[in-house]
Formats: structure tokens, sequence, C-alpha cells
């Protein structure tokens, strides 16, 4: 089989390629001509190493990621788990309310389980939650992942959910945000009010909020 | 119908009146802007600057357009956000100019304004922004009935980052034309912060290294360059989220900073990986005119949406997606 291009992300194009007669997704980052050569290796190395290590310790902790198969640090690919699911963000326009607070109270327990092993996402839009068939949530792209998380960096974290909510799910997102931070409070436990306040205050961070 | 709208800009150093007619003809647009001998610009001196030359700019909107006063349909001003002394100003001729002329005033979204003069110029229908100026970085998408910031600045500005920089090499406001001047001249790379937050970005890191490198002595066309790959690898990243997050076609690059050539060099690149189409506001619709304002005025008016002068107090801390789109579907 050849691979096939399944999507053109930020960072990277994906593909789904054969091996051992099974199925894989293969992360490819490429060159960006368009860029400096030393700040675009710099990234594509980074992150290439960086998506690896914290794919593998999100797992360590519990949160569904797919599984790495091979590295290739020259042209920074990673073979991992081909997951067939839906991203969350195009679920949300066509499922029921009660299955959406469902898949948001998971949303917000997920990030909440990775804040709990200080490590923060970098990137948690809809786009990168998958929802497989049995409804559990895989979690994707964490070439923007930190390690040593601070209440800081986590409200950055919540900050970009509650981003996301208004932008692309601006039609549910007041429903969509109290189920994910009910899920959220949920599991992170005593750091929850700092976290939350945070998030309020990064808001008004920004030049016209 | 034929409406002929005179739009009035002022919400920062800039002031500028345009003439348009709702078929998109641009017939005038004057615009000149303040620039302090130096620091950075102080409200008060800029508005000031604002009331000096603001009828002589307009009467000149005016006399290039060869039209008669009698011929204007309709008053549009920049309503916010912006400088609250620079935007009262604007605000105050725009009403007594409606008020004179018994016709009807509209407040414009300044920023709204700069995405639909991009979307005349180019012909686009529902692009991807990236609006980069003195006051602004936001990467702007529509979507139900509101122009969205899907990422944007943690701190400042690109536009005020290079003028801060700028005055730290001593060079004159506005300092961004003069750091690319410069990078033409550099070539070797130093490695300053690069601070992606999903769709966010931070410039307040790198400036303070870039004044560092500086400070340590490394040559001018150096700090230039590396200013610039840096920030700009930034903003090409976030609109690649961007893109790939909303899967449009249409990518807008506007705001004064639009003018810069290897800004538009890398998200021309950014649109032919994303096999999207390209436009770069031409320079003399790129920054703060007048144009903007009257074109989208017109279109505001004519979805039913002007205000009573009683009502048109400024709105200085006015977000992007509280304006309803009403013309838009």
């Amino acid at each position: 089989m050849r691979p096939i291009e399944l999507s053109i992300g930020a960072e990277s194009t994906i593909y789904k390629v054969e091996r051992w007669g099974k199925e894989f997704a293969l992360k490819w980052r490429h060159k960006k001509p368009y860029l400096h050569p030393e700040i675009d290796r710099q990234l594509r190395t980074a992150r290439t190493t960086r998506e690896c290590r914290m794919l593998n310790f999100a797992r360590l902790n519990g949160i569904t990621t797919p599984t790495i198969h091979a590295v290739d640090l020259t042209e920074n690919t990673i073979m991992m788990d081909y997951i067939k699911g839906e991203q969350l963000k195009q679920l949300v326009p066509v499922i029921s309310s009660k299955r959406l607070r469902s898949l948001c109270f998971d949303f917000g327990r997920t990030l909440a389980k990775l804040h709990n092993s200080n490590v923060v996402h970098g990137d948690p839009t809809t786009s990168n939650f998958i929802v497989d068939s049995h409804d559990d949530l895989w979690v994707l792209d964490f070439g923007l992942a930190e390690w040593n998380a601070t209440a800081e960096m986590k409200g950055v974290d919540l900050h970009l959910v509650r981003r996301v909510l208004e932008t692309t799910h601006w039609d549910v997102q007041e429903a969509m945000l109290e189920a994910t931070l009910k899920g959220y409070v949920s599991t992170i436990g005593d750091e929850a009010e700092h976290i939350l306040s945070r998030m309020e205050e990064i808001r008004e961070r920004g030049r016209y909020h | 119908m034929d409406l002929t709208c005179l739009g009035i800009e002022g919400t920062a150093h800039s002031f500028g009146a345009a003439i348009v007619s709702d078929d998109g003809t641009i017939h005038s647009n004057i615009y000149s802007m303040f620039s302090p001998h130096e620091g950075g610009i102080h409200p008060r001196e800029a508005s000031r600057y604002h009331s000096e030359i603001g009828p002589e700019l307009i009467g000149k909107s005016i006399s290039t357009a060869q039209i008669d006063p009698s011929d204007i349909d309709l008053i549009a001003f920049s309503r916010g956000p912006g400088l609250g002394p620079c935007l009262r100003t604007t605000a105050t001729m725009a009403r007594t100019l409606a008020l004179t002329m018994s016709i009807p005033l509209v407040g414009v979204n300044h920023c709204v304004a700069h995405i639909e003069i991009g979307c005349l110029e180019s012909g686009f229908h529902d692009p991807v922004t990236v609006y980069v100026s003195g006051g602004n970085t936001q990467i702007i998408a529509y979507a139900g009935k509101r122009f969205r910031t899907f990422g944007e600045t943690m701190d400042i500005a690109i536009g005020n980052m290079l003028d801060v920089l700028g005055r730290s090499l001593g060079m004159p406001f506005p300092a961004g034309p003069l750091v690319e001047k410069e990078a033409l001249a550099g070539s070797k790379l130093q490695l300053l912060p690069y601070s992606v937050k999903g769709m966010d970005l931070s410039y307040s890191g790198m400036l303070t290294a870039a004044q560092r490198l500086w400070s340590d002595g490394a040559p001018l066309e150096e700090v230039c360059f590396s200013v610039q790959e840096t920030a700009f690898g930034m903003l090409a990243e976030i609109s690649e989220r961007a893109l790939a997050h909303t899967k449009k076609k249409e990518l807008l690059l506007t705001g004064g900073v639009a003018r810069n050539n290897r800004l538009t060099e890398i998200l021309e690149g950014v649109a032919s990986r994303h096999n999207v189409e390209f436009h770069r506001v031409s320079p003399q619709l790129a920054g703060d005119q007048g144009a903007m304002i009257a074109w989208t005025g017109i279109q505001q008016f004519q979805s039913g949406d002007s205000v009573e002068i009683a009502d048109s107090h400024v709105l200085p801390r006015w977000r992007t997606d509280e304006q309803d789109i009403t013309w838009r579907a």
C-alpha cells in the first residue's frame, strides 16, 4: 500500500501507511522552506523528540494515547497507532447534548489527569482529541507539551480550551465549558481553585480581553 | 441604491478620511501619521494632532473624490478599539458632520474594518486573517455571525515589539521598516526565545533577549535579522494551526506590519503548503486609513446597523468578536 495523505496539520503531515500487515499513522514533520533553516530544524527535532516522550509518559499516567512503533530523528517521523475514530470537533455538532456533556466531562478529566502528572498539553483543542467507537478519548499532538507544569501553565491550557470553545463551538460553548470544567475539577484536586483563577487572569491579559 | 460614505479613522497615531461608494470604489483615501520626536505615542499628543489636521484631511478627501459634500449619504467612524483621547476626537468630528449634514452615523469596529477592506481588495469571502499592526496581533476567522479571534498575542503586539526594539537600537518611530531594511543585510541567526501556546504567541521574552543581544555587542543587522525570522516564524506557526483547525481556503495578511516583505514571503509559503489562496493587503490599505471604515460602514448601514448620536460613545476596548456581523451570511 502506498502512503495515503490523511491531513496537513500545522507542523506536520499525517499519512496512513501499512507495515507488518497492519495500518499505522505516520506523522512527518517535513522541512518548511519558508522558515529559516535553523529555526525549522530545531523546531522539527525538538517537537518530534518531545512528542515521543510525552505520548509515552502520558500513557504511563493513565491517559489513552497511540503507541509509538518507530521514530526517525533524521527525517523527523513518528510511526504510531492509527486510531479509528472522529475528532471531538467533528462530533460536537452532530451528537446529543447528553453525549456531548459526557464527552466534555471526560475531556476535562483527561486534561486534569495530564496536569496531575505535571504535564501541560500546549494545544488542547477539540481537533486533538479523538473519540473511538467505545467512546474512549484518545489524546494526540503532544508537540507543544511541556514538563514541570506550574499553575500558570495549567491555566494557559484551560484558557486555550475555553478559546477553542468560543471560536469553534460558540453555539454550545457554555454547556461544553461547564461540563469540561466539572470533569477537570473532579480530578485535579486541591489545586483547582488556583488554576481556574489563573485561567481567568490569563484571559484578561490579551490586548483587548 | 447608490450610497456614498465618508469614513473617518483615528484610533491611534494615524488619522484618515476617505470617500467610498457602495460598489466598492474608493474615490479618495487620505491619511497622515503622527510621529513623536522621541519616545512612543502619547495618546493626548496624538489626539491633539488629529484635531489639528482632521478637518483639513476630511476636506481633502472630499475634494480629491471630486464630489460635493451634499453627495455624502453617510458618515462612518472608527468607534474602537483604540486610545481613548484619539477615539473621542475622531468621534466628535463624525458626530458634528452627521448632525450638520443630517445624515446617518455608523460606528465601525477598527479590527473588523481591516478584515473587510482586505476582503474587498482580494475578493476573498471567508479567509483566515492575520492582522498585524502596532497595537494588534490576531488570527481571526468568521464563524456564526462574528469574526472570532482564534489566536492572539498574550503580551505585546508585533508592531509594538518592533517599535520598542527599534528605540533600543536608536531608530526613529515607526521602526518596522528600518528593522526590515537592516535585516536584509543580516544572514547569521542568533537563537531567540520562541514562544507559541496553541494558537497564541508571546513576544516580550524575545524582545528582552534581543535587547540583551544588542547591548552585548551583536551587529545591528544580525539583531534585526534574528528578530524578524523568529517573530515571523511564530506567526507562521499559529497561522498554520488556524488553517489546519478551521480548514478555510483563504489566507489574508492585513494591518500595518503587512507591509513587511519577509513576513509576506513566509506566509506565502504557509499558504502554498496548505493549498490555500493568499493575499497581502496593498500598502495604502494595510495601515490605518478611512477607506476601510467607509467600506465597512456602508455594509453595516445596508444591513440596518447605524447609531444615534446620543448612543455613539466610543469603545476603547471593543473586541473584534463583540461586533455582530449583520451583513454576512
